[in-house]
């Protein structure tokens, strides 16, 4: 799932685990494009195209209160 | 670990000038835990002072209760833990149905709906305190800010603001060493059932209880509304679980805000080049907003209690043990913030400071209304070019708890 911007930026996805999800919002709060909390649930998703570049995704990873994030290694996406 | 204000830190006196940073700073040096023995005639507690070790205990819920044994350094009885019970004191799955009532209207995209409210707010207090030329910065600023900001969520009059900001004073003012008459407020109840002990804590549910009948005849768009008719399991919460439901959303969401903006006039005076350089680059308010946080560590522990067998760094824990998390020693350890005791406006906020928990179930809901409460308050600061003449000693609030500033006399 590696991917490049126009001026070389590594882009990586995120995803997050909807069982440990408490819905704190920091992701929102970092990345309101790339994630959104459920009004209902309460739960974050990942909206857009859900691919960030590699540092500010692993801003993300590090600030989650319940580790819920991760990033998807191109690797791993390419098992599947 | 010999120091004695190590093993005192059940006794607020320790905290009497701020954060005792070089006894948190020697015990994050020794290794292990550090007990401090039996005091008063209540068991002896392990405190967890490294960054490290806190977010073990805060992400491990199952071995590290909320719902066992009090949140506080104190013991007290069965019923008293039952008859004061909110989520605070609970673990998941039952804490996470309940905080799934109210959590939505925390989440950053909605905060962000209270923006221009909380705008108005500080500015009408920053318009008083330049009116007066300065003033109690505590009474002026920091108290009605987040006081009326969360009344607002709960759908709380602005005529009864300044009652529930004496009533929280008094449940602070109760973990300290002066409590209250027992039957202040006409309260009837015995003192070991209500929270910190306090006859303040009584006549907050009694408030609540009113407001609630008000509410169920005329619903509104407000907390409370939410909360009395959430339904878990198909049952709505009983009277008493509404009102401590209530209480804790006022404290928790008055209090601990308040303790920042309290600080945040004393690192103005300190600080001046951070909030110079912030000044100069708007874009570095939320790192410094985050950075006052964690130097305020309003917060400055809960308790867990263990309920397995186990170990942390190298000291084995037993059923019943009680561990004591110092958010305000973690948020000074140096293997996390580099030069701890500086105070940066581009401090990195990733990994986050502990102020806001150690994460888990029991991350602060609150966190991004914090945030924009008080980056708010450093713009609007910042837009006045506000700067003191004078500012006076702080008088802390005499608690282990909390670290609140009672008085901060300034002038402009």
């Amino acid at each position: 799932m590696a991917d490049e911007t126009s001026d070389g930026v590594e882009l990586v996805g995120v995803q997050v685990n909807e069982d440990t999800c408490i819905g704190a919002g920091q992701c929102e709060m970092l990345e309101e494009d790339t994630f959104y909390v459920d009004d209902d649930t309460v739960i974050a998703g990942v909206i857009g195209t859900g691919m960030l570049p590699r540092d500010r995704a692993q801003k993300v990873v590090d600030t989650c209160p319940s580790r819920a994030i991760t990033i998807v290694e191109p690797a791993a996406e390419e098992e599947q | 670990m010999s120091s004695t204000a190590a093993v005192n830190l059940h006794n607020p006196a320790v905290f009497q000038a701020g954060i005792p940073h070089e006894v948190f700073a020697e015990m994050r040096a020794t290794p292990g835990l550090t007990w401090s023995p039996e005091h008063d005639g209540t068991r002896g507690f392990w405190s967890v002072t490294r960054y490290d070790d806190l977010v073990t205990v805060s992400r491990d819920m199952s071995t590290y209760s909320s719902g066992v044994g009090h949140i506080q350094i104190y013991d007290i009885d069965e019923d008293a833990l039952e008859a004061r019970a909110s989520m605070i004191d609970m673990d998941p799955p039952v804490h996470t149905r309940l905080r799934r009532i109210i959590s939505s209207a925390f989440t950053p995209r909605h905060v962000k709906k209270y923006k221009g409210a909380i705008q108005a707010r500080v500015g009408a207090c920053l318009d008083e305190l330049e009116a007066a030329g300065g003033g109690n910065w505590v009474d002026v600023v920091a108290k009605p800010i987040p006081i009326g900001v969360i009344c607002d969520l709960m759908g709380v009059p602005e005529q009864d603001h300044n009652y529930l900001i004496g009533l929280t004073d008094h449940l602070v003012a109760g973990t300290g060493a002066e409590p209250l008459e027992p039957t202040a407020y006409g309260n009837t109840t015995e003192l070991r059932l209500l929270p910190f002990n306090s006859p303040a804590a009584w006549a907050m549910s009694q408030y609540a209880t009113e407001l609630a009948d008000v509410r169920r005849a005329a619903p509104e768009d407000d907390l409370i509304t939410k909360l009395i008719e959430a339904e878990i399991d198909g049952e709505r919460l009983a009277t008493e679980e509404f009102a401590n439901f209530f209480r804790l959303m006022i404290f928790a969401g008055n209090e601990t805000t308040r303790s920042s903006m309290a600080h945040l006039a004393l690192y103005l005076e300190q600080f001046p080049d951070a909030f110079a350089a912030a000044q100069l680059d708007r874009s570095l308010i939320p790192a410094l907003t985050d950075e006052v946080i964690r130097y305020s560590s309003a917060i400055l522990y809960f308790r867990r209690t263990v309920t397995a067998p186990t170990e942390l760094s190298g000291t084995a824990l037993d059923v019943g043990d009680k561990v004591v998390m110092w958010y305000c020693s973690a948020n000074f350890d140096e293997a996390y913030f580099p030069d701890p005791y500086a105070f940066r406006a581009d401090r990195p906020t990733a990994p986050p400071h502990a102020a806001f928990g150690g994460g888990g179930a029991h991350f602060c809901l609150g966190a991004s209304l914090a945030r924009l409460e008080i980056a708010e308050l450093i713009s609007d600061v910042l837009n006045r070019d506000l700067s003191f003449a004078s500012i006076g000693q702080p008088e802390f609030v005499e608690s282990n708890f909390v670290n609140g500033i009672e008085h901060l006399e300034v002038t402009l």
